[in-house]
């Protein structure tokens, strides 16, 4: 377990990121978790976090192909590594483990 | 309307992000700006581009990118500690190893650093002004605006009256006193007895003040009406080692004072300059708090409010309750007034205003930005000769430079290193400089006024404070040089190919020799005119013998018994009488003359003088007589200079005898005609002089003296007058030691100039000399061949000093109209009887910088010059 650690907001980018597959570059990530969690985040704390996720290898970008809006600019668009899927699915598998493992009933507040 | 991002905002994160591959956020900024100016509005997506920018600024994603960018190995884009120990080991190595030069920038930048000392302690230590006080903050002096037509004053005084209604209308004001600063008197104790300067106050300013008593009750000791408080020196003074408490004071007219406190000597970081306190009450009030003194600005000229309000919420309530004062003012006269409140820390430094002179120490802005301007004067070209050098030797650097760009230097670390080079270059100037400083320091405190008030003394804070001038002179000095190597292409430095690159900026370090040339050559003439115009002034004849006369005020002492007493003395040999001092004339002291058949009224200066004075000073008759020496019963004639008879049009002295002028209502006649003589100072010009007759008026004995010993003669004096049985003091000068007197400034302006001069020529000449060892280094093999093919050494020595030559020639045409126009105008400003600037003048001035610049580079080129070509361009 120790060797993927996964913050709760790493957690987030990198389940986005797989969410929004082809189309995932800055603005669409921030844009679709601001829209789910309905919280504003910063474009710094995104990006700090993005960057730390690709140092640990558990995502990947390149650029896109030139764009006619944003003054012509290129995107960065980000894939999620095996590494990153390994990660997700250990931090999916332990919270499984501990929902089953629950001696209270947890989903029961709708 | 298609909106586009704030400019600013990206040029600072593009700015900031260098190179740095940051496309793709710029991308999403923007596609953030145009979502939300679509869906928001234009102004929303500003702000939020901003806060993008900044966000991102601080963020680890640019700071993770920005270190990925760098290309090379041994390259951080952070400074680390072991790249900056490698930048100060390699200045290190190149001062040392360039010896030479870096005595010369040292010694430049330390001249022309050390002026700037002054005024930088100068500056802080003015600062602290008033920051003593308890309640600094909360303290406030009424200040008054007064404008009548063109006339137009800022006044530090308000009329004493505002007090009161200030006191009794607003709840705001916690206490108020008034200050009267024009307590002038003699202070008598048994035989003792001093002249003592002071301000008449309230009580409350003992309790708004932080001024200690070092005896006495502060809450009892203003209270009565004759009391008085002495600082600890007045004391001394006047008491000796006895306690003065409850002493009593004599002042010779104004009564009996009771010593009620002894104030703790004055700090000397306060406006206030004071050596006794006398209650508001005890002063002579000569007018009385009708409206009409409002109107006149200098009735109330030497009072003063103080305030100190509860809170400053209170401050604007305060203003308009003073606006509409001065607005009730301003309504019954032909003036504007306006009331203003100035806090008490922001009096010093402070801008300029009048009444601040006789009880107050001023600082105002202008004396600092006038000094300011000066010392940049002479610290830029220090700095200039700085850039100059490092940028002539740029070649010996270039190869340094183009290994540290291949190895993967980014530019900004080239920049900075050469800037952390020159800083340490600064540095050690400063310590130079603070030498210099400890040198000048005690005679610029003796030259200025206030100046024994000033604590120059370096401080912790004060060398924080010229660290960071030494500092900024790095930048400055540095910044050239270091943008020229950041810009080097590591190529062409590798291959040596930067000296045609380096003289690109040949006209710029030309221009700054010439004005360097012309600022030394500015200093030199004047120096010249100005000793010029101080010989002229020191032996002008004034027309009248002004050796060996002692001028003595009478104070109230009656002349004929003065006269009987005086000429029993065995020194003196003749005594005679006047209302004012002949040479020291108060111009603008006149009385209306008409001459009788002219119809109009002149202004005339005169004396009054009794009859043995004309002689007595040696004035020269052109016609008629003297006074008549026959008892005085009222006065009848008069005796005038030539000038009167030109004004007046009388066409000969002849003829003006005789005549009848109408003065004062009364006729008087013409008696006699003297040569003009010089009765005010060289300031102003001689104008129509009349000598009149009457006793009641004289104020001045003159006694023609012949002293063997000048002090034994004086001490007789003295102890005579106090058989006179007048209270005030025995008051006596040479006449000629009191008109040179008034020439003292001209001793300060040639040591000003002479020292400013002194800098200013020898940062260029140093400037020149390091240029030309620089040169005739780089010139060695050229050289050797020009000599191979027989050149003299004399030739080549021309050859090498001639491009310095050129340039001082060029500084001289510039220099030579701009220091004509100034001069002349210094000149004629100082006073009307001046020299006036010859060819001579620039001529001479123009031959001193030629001879001490040639003969600065001479002993460089004429051992380039004569060095043996076979050994020269053997060596590599």
């Amino acid at each position: 377990m120790a060797v993927y650690y996964l913050g709760e907001f790493e957690e987030l980018v990198l389940l986005t990121v797989a969410f929004l597959g082809d189309e995932a570059y800055g603005v669409s990530i921030q844009q679709d978790i601001e829209t789910r969690c309905k919280r504003t985040i910063s474009i710094g704390a995104l990006h700090s976090t993005i960057t730390r996720l690709e140092e640990k290898g558990y995502l990947k970008s390149w650029m896109g192909g030139a764009t006619t809006q944003r003054g012509g600019r290129r995107k960065r668009y980000f894939e999620v590594t095996q590494a990153g899927k390994k990660a997700v699915t250990e931090s999916k598998q332990l919270r499984d483990e501990l929902w089953s493992l629950s001696k209270i009933k947890l989903a029961a507040i709708k | 309307m298609k909106s586009n991002p704030p400019k600013l905002a990206r040029r600072i994160f593009e700015w900031y992000c260098g190179h740095a591959k940051v496309e793709d956020l710029l991308g999403d900024m923007e596609e953030w700006f145009h979502k939300t100016a679509e869906a928001e509005s234009p102004s929303i997506a500003r702000r939020k581009y901003w806060r993008h920018v900044l966000s991102l600024l601080f963020s680890y994603a640019i700071r993770k990118r920005k270190q990925q960018v760098n290309p090379g190995v041994y390259s951080h884009t952070s400074f680390s500690v072991s790249m900056l120990k490698n930048y100060f080991i390699v200045s290190l190595r190149s001062l040392y190893r360039y010896r030479y030069f870096s005595v010369v920038n040292i010694i430049g930048l330390s001249l022309g650093m050390s002026l700037s000392l002054l005024i930088i302690t100068m500056f802080a230590f003015v600062k602290t002004y008033d920051n003593f006080h308890e309640n600094k903050d909360r303290i406030y002096r009424v200040t008054t605006a007064y404008e009548k037509g063109v006339e137009k004053y800022t006044m530090a005084s308000s009329p004493a009256l505002l007090a009161e209604k200030l006191k009794t209308n607003l709840s705001g004001i916690e206490l108020v006193t008034r200050i009267a600063t024009n307590f002038r008197g003699e202070a008598m104790f048994q035989d003792n007895t001093i002249p003592l300067q002071g301000y008449y106050v309230d009580p409350e300013f003992l309790s708004m003040f932080s001024f200690d008593l070092a005896m006495g009750n502060k809450a009892s000791a203003l209270q009565t009406p004759n009391s008085i408080l002495l600082t600890e020196t007045s004391a001394r003074k006047l008491f000796g080692d006895e306690s003065a408490l409850g002493k009593t004071i004599e002042f010779a007219g104004k009564g009996s004072f009771e010593v009620t406190g002894i104030l703790k000597n004055l700090p000397k970081n306060t406006h206030f300059d004071f050596e006794s306190l006398l209650p508001y009450s005890a002063r002579e009030v000569t007018h009385t708090g009708d409206v009409i003194q409002y109107q006149q600005p200098f009735a109330y000229g030497l009072e003063f409010v103080y305030m100190l309000v509860k809170d400053k919420d209170q401050l604007p309530t305060i203003a308009s309750y003073l606006d509409k004062i001065a607005g009730d003012v301003s309504a019954v006269s032909d003036a504007t007034v306006d009331y203003e409140l100035q806090p008490l820390t922001g009096i010093n430094p402070g801008p300029d205003m009048i009444m601040m002179t006789g009880g107050f120490r001023q600082w105002d802005y202008t004396g600092f930005y006038i000094f300011g301007t000066i010392c940049l004067l002479i610290l830029l070209p220090a700095c200039f000769n700085y850039t100059n050098i490092s940028l002539a030797r740029a070649l010996k650097r270039a190869k340094e430079i183009g290994l540290r760009k291949t190895m993967g230097s980014a530019r900004s670390q080239i920049f900075f290193q050469f800037i952390a080079e020159t800083i340490l270059v600064t540095t050690v100037s400063l310590v130079g400089a603070l030498l210099l400083f400890f040198l000048i320091r005690g005679e610029f405190k003796s030259m200025i006024v206030f100046g024994d008030s000033l604590d120059l003394s370096i401080r912790g804070d004060t060398l924080l404070l010229l660290l960071v001038f030494a500092i900024v002179t790095g930048c400055i000095a540095g910044f050239a040089p270091a943008i020229f190597f950041a810009k080097l292409n590591p190529i062409q430095a590798l291959k040596s190919q930067t000296s045609r690159r380096v003289f690109s900026g040949m006209s710029l370090r030309k221009g700054l020799s010439i004005f360097q040339f012309m600022l030394s050559f500015g200093f030199i003439v004047a120096l010249i005119v100005f000793t010029r115009q101080y010989r002229y002034t020191m032996s002008y004849d004034f027309g009248f013998q002004k050796e060996n006369v002692l001028d003595v005020e009478l104070n109230g002492v009656d002349p004929n018994l003065f006269l009987s007493e005086y000429s029993k003395l065995s020194t003196v040999t003749s005594i005679s009488f006047s209302d004012k001092v002949l040479g020291l004339y108060p111009v603008g002291d006149h009385s209306w003359m008409q001459v009788e058949s002219k119809p109009d009224s002149l202004p005339v200066d005169g004396m009054f003088v009794d009859e043995k004075y004309i002689n007595q000073f040696g004035l020269e008759f052109l016609a008629g007589k003297n006074f008549p020496g026959e008892s005085w019963t009222h006065e009848q004639y008069m005796i005038v200079n030539e000038t009167f008879l030109k004004t007046f049009g009388i066409a000969s002295p002849l003829d003006a005898v005789g005549q009848i002028v109408r003065v004062d209502k009364q006729d008087l006649q013409i008696i006699g005609v003297v040569k003009d003589f010089q009765y005010a100072t060289l300031h102003w010009p001689v104008k129509s002089f009349a000598f009149r007759m009457d006793p009641s008026r004289y104020n001045y004995a003159y006694l023609k003296v012949s002293f063997s010993d000048a002090y034994a003669g004086i001490t007789e004096m003295e102890t005579l007058w106090k058989t006179l049985g007048n209270q005030k003091r025995f008051h006596a000068a040479f006449l000629d030691t009191e008109i040179e007197g008034s020439f003292q400034n001209y001793t300060t302006l040639l040591k000003v100039i002479g020292y400013l001069g002194m800098l200013a020529i020898s940062i260029s000449l140093l400037g020149m000399l390091g240029m030309v060892v620089y040169t005739s280094e780089t010139r060695t093999k050229e050289v050797g061949i020009r000599k191979v093919l027989g050149a003299s050494v004399a030739g080549i020595a021309f050859i090498l000093s001639k491009d310095y030559l050129k340039l001082m020639g060029w500084a001289f045409v510039l220099a030579i109209p701009i220091a004509f126009f100034v001069i002349n105008k210094m000149l004629s400003s100082m006073q009307y009887y001046s020299v006036h600037l010859t060819v001579w003048d620039f001529l001479l001035g123009i031959l001193t910088l030629v001879v001490l610049g040639i003969s600065t580079i001479s002993a460089q080129t004429i051992k380039t010059a004569s060095a043996n070509p076979a050994e020269t361009l053997k060596t590599e």
